[in-house]
């Protein structure tokens, strides 16, 4: 055998041919067809009990294969679900519902009065609101295989609401035998009532989740609205495609193998908004805000002073700028509440300056008696957009001579440390940024970002007794008149002793084919009925 | 050979056992919560201690760690704290997409690495030598993701030509397992062409250049003869280590890769899992790795014998 280089040219030209193949074999058609739609969600789906954990990826799987009692309409008031028929006696303090006919589990047997009061009872072992319920209840039990009834020491003018709310974990009925877990233990089936069915054989955790239409579930007769109305499913399957990388999903979604994209990266919208057969749509329209902790049990943040200068100090615009750089899906919010909500109100928010007031900052950092102390901000950084704003806040702190001191960490990481009570010496801590939906600020029963009950509120741990005096009474409060006026007293209150600082609210939109329609926008859960796809 | 192969094994579980003890301490000492991760980003206090009670967090170290070996001596290597399921159910399920993407390219590295570096070495100095030292060059410098992004634009998104990513199990067909690890085999094996050609040629400039192949020579053998019966026989030991070595570095290190080209495979799980906490995952990988790299060692060593009669154990 002779090796020239006419016989490697050769070899390398049979070579390209061979792998040239799969192009020959392949159609050009979409791989997942119309009657199946192909998602890439946030986050990879790793716990299935959506009781057990309040991640919004396990609450989207609640929604696909659970029902619930109660469903908000898109303008956020809770319509009948499961429920067929409820009344609440002249005393405000028992209510009766009935399920509606038609609904069964996925294996055949009926739903169940008993099923409803066992998921009641597990979910009000987590729930903020559910754990008032429960607190309230005298009595949660059923009449009959379709009736049950809640009854309270003392009326409950939100309950209804409760039942219905979108914070996660939300109130997802279970087969009793399940749902008479302790809400600490997984459920280790996914057997649901819902509009779409659990494909056990098909699920490959980090890999891809597969759910398939529930050919028995009876839908509601009204339109759908919201998370409301009659839960209609257009497809057979919708699969969730794991895809870890964003260009890769970015690249699927334009090669049509995707339809749809939870989280395209800021950088890369403008390739969706020039590609044709792509979209973005804001789903969830209230959005989220993002939120400074203070430790207020530790110096300097232990004195209020220092926190009203953090208050002060902040410039949202800019913040938002370093996390988010299209101004199109970020602003500003000065409500505790969140932007837009139902109760958000402009009491006490004379502190907010365009570009923020590092002068006041100054001065109220020396009315504290700030001497130098390391200011430790967790930087967690696997969350980009945090990231870069730790960095901003710690290079603005260090500006009016504050000694802040950046702790990289995963977020992992971070959870483990934000949870430490001493001081930075032993470990502890002074500032980490979260964020929280629009949504669940709307509801101070909801949202644990909203306590002010020293130890045991969530991480920074405020305290202020006026306020929550004025918090445990937002149940009792009948109208949402009521709820306005109190919203804002608990704002007044709020902003003067600084329980967190708000760094500005946000909108993120999904990308999406254009065959790809009929997605419902709603705060916390994508739910997945009601979409259509067309074909090619 | 008996005897050396005992040895061997013996040897493999000893690594083995050092690995999963030092994992187990590494991972319980690093900072990160399973139960605040699972909680949610919002969870309260109270949520997060429960779930760490079920998971049996709070346990004593020592009292986790017996409890840990005990299982794994009876086969159990745990359950995922966060899917739930089995251990080796899931790595069993990652386990095909790793092994097929690593067989994968070390053929196509062997191949073309291993006729790159003996054409180089036998046109030592001349224009098609440089050119392969130009792309070793390029092969080593060029990172792995770069090359996947650059070849999933050309190959998938303006050609259409092959899947942007994904992965289909043999038993779905062979055209669409081999379709979708098409790209991601490209990308990964470009550095490994340019590694294996680089040793082949310095290992066959050697022995090109020893008396016996001029006598070869002189006899008139042909220069298939020389190259392939007499030189890469006698440079073919070291080749044969480092082929090994990048394949037992591909089984437990393909995690770009499996990445960019969203291939649900064992790098994939580990870095999830890392992440996430998800000690039982992260003991399990580990260990099946470090087993699979001390064995895949053994059996270079035994192919040694095969390559050159002068080695025995």
């Amino acid at each position: 055998m002779n090796i020239s280089r006419r016989n490697l040219f050769k070899v390398g030209l049979a070579a390209g041919t061979v792998l040239s193949m799969p192009s020959i074999l392949r159609a050009q058609a979409s791989s997942s067809g119309a009657r199946s739609v192909r998602m890439v969600k946030a986050s990879d789906l790793r716990v299935f009990d959506p009781i057990w954990t309040a991640t919004n990826i396990t609450a989207d799987h609640g929604a696909a294969i659970y029902d619930t009692l109660f469903s908000l309409d898109s303008q956020f008031m809770p319509q009948p679900q499961m429920v067929g028929r409820w009344d609440v006696s002249d005393d405000k303090r028992t209510y009766t519902f009935e399920l509606r006919d038609g609904l069964s589990w996925h294996d055949g047997t009926p739903v169940t009065a008993a099923d409803c009061v066992a998921s009641i009872r597990r979910w009000g072992q987590v729930h903020p609101g559910g754990q008032l319920i429960v607190a309230r209840a005298k009595d949660i039990s059923k009449k009959d295989d379709k009736t049950f009834t809640i009854a309270l020491k003392e009326p409950l003018g939100l309950l209804i609401d409760i039942l219905a709310d979108l914070t996660p974990p939300c109130l997802f009925i279970m087969r009793e035998k399940d749902a008479n877990r302790p809400a600490t233990e997984q459920v280790t089936t996914t057997i649901g009532s819902g509009p779409f069915k659990f494909n056990e054989g098909l699920a490959k955790p980090g890999a891809s989740i597969t759910y398939d239409r529930n050919d028995k579930y009876v839908p509601r007769n009204e339109p759908s609205d919201g998370l409301a109305g009659g839960k209609i499913v257009n497809v057979d399957r919708i699969v969730w495609d794991v895809i870890a990388d964003q260009q890769t999903a970015m690249a699927a979604l334009q090669a049509d193998e995707v339809d749809y994209f939870e989280t395209p990266p800021a950088d890369l919208f403008s390739m969706v908004e020039s590609d044709s057969n792509l979209a973005l749509e804001v789903l969830d329209k209230l959005g989220w805000d993002v939120i400074l902790r203070m430790n207020c049990l530790q110096k300097p943040f232990d004195n209020v002073k220092a926190r009203q200068a953090v208050l002060h100090l902040i410039d949202q615009e800019a913040c938002m700028q370093a996390m988010y750089p299209d101004p199109k899906y970020v602003s500003t919010v000065t409500s505790i509440f969140g932007r837009d909500t139902l109760v958000s109100n402009d009491e006490n928010t004379g502190w907010f300056k365009k570009g923020g007031d590092p002068d006041k900052a100054k001065q109220l950092f020396k009315e504290a008696g700030y001497a130098g102390e390391k200011v430790v901000i967790l930087d967690p950084t696997d969350w980009h957009e945090s990231d870069n704003a730790s960095q901003l806040l710690a290079a603005t702190l260090r500006k009016i001579g504050v000694n802040a001191e950046l702790a990289p960490s995963d977020w992992g990481g971070l959870t483990t440390r934000r949870a430490k009570k001493e001081p930075v010496e032993n470990g502890g801590w002074s500032m980490f940024i979260t964020s929280e939906s629009n949504y669940s600020l709307g509801n101070p029963l909801a949202t644990p970002l909203l306590l002010a009950n020293g130890d045991d509120a969530w991480y920074g741990w405020p305290k202020n007794e006026e306020y929550e005096a004025l918090r445990t009474k937002w149940a009792d409060a009948g109208t949402l008149d009521e709820r306005k006026g109190m919203a804002r007293k608990m704002q007044a209150i709020w902003w003067d002793y600084v329980g967190d600082v708000r760094l500005g609210t946000y909108v993120s939109p999904i990308a999406r084919r254009k065959t790809l329609t009929g997605l419902i926008g709603m705060p916390q859960i994508v739910p997945m009925w009601n979409m259509q796809k067309a074909s090619g | 050979m008996v005897a050396y192969l005992l040895r061997r094994l013996v040897s493999t579980i000893a690594v083995m056992a050092m690995v999963g003890m030092f994992v187990f301490l590494l991972l319980r000492l690093a900072p990160g919560d399973p139960a605040a991760i699972i909680a949610g980003k919002s969870a309260t206090v109270e949520m997060i201690a429960g779930i760490r009670e079920k998971l049996g967090l709070n346990e004593p170290m020592p009292i986790q760690f017996v409890r840990w070996v005990g299982d794994m001596l009876g086969g159990d290597f745990g359950t995922s704290i966060f899917a739930g399921r089995p251990v080796l159910e899931l790595l069993g399920q990652r386990l095909e997409p790793t092994l097929s993407l690593s067989i994968l390219t070390m053929i196509v590295s062997v191949l073309l690495g291993v006729s790159f570096g003996i054409f180089a070495a036998w046109r030592a100095g001349g224009a098609v030598d440089r050119m392969l030292s130009v792309f070793a060059a390029i092969g080593f410098s060029v990172p792995v993701f770069v090359v996947g992004y650059f070849i999933i634009y050309w190959f998938a998104i303006s050609m259409h030509w092959l899947p942007v990513q994904g992965y289909r199990p043999i038993a779905q067909g062979v055209g669409p397992w081999f379709e979708h690890l098409v790209l991601p085999t490209m990308a990964l094996s470009l550095g490994y062409i340019a590694f294996i050609a680089r040793i082949t040629r310095a290992s066959m400039l050697e022995v090109l250049s020893e008396d016996y192949m001029r006598t070869a020579a002189a006899k008139g053998a042909s220069p298939y003869a020389m190259l392939f019966h007499h030189a890469l026989k006698n440079a073919g030991v070291p080749i044969l280590t480092v082929v090994g070595l990048c394949f037992a570095y591909l089984i437990s290190g393909v995690v770009i890769t499996e990445t960019v080209f969203n291939v649900p495979g064992i790098g994939r799980l580990t870095v999830d899992a890392i992440n996430n906490r998800d000690y039982p995952i992260i003991q399990g990988v580990l260990i099946l790795a470090s087993g699979m790299y001390v064995l895949v060692n053994l059996a270079v060593d035994l192919a040694y014998t095969l390559i050159d009669p002068r080695i025995r154990y």
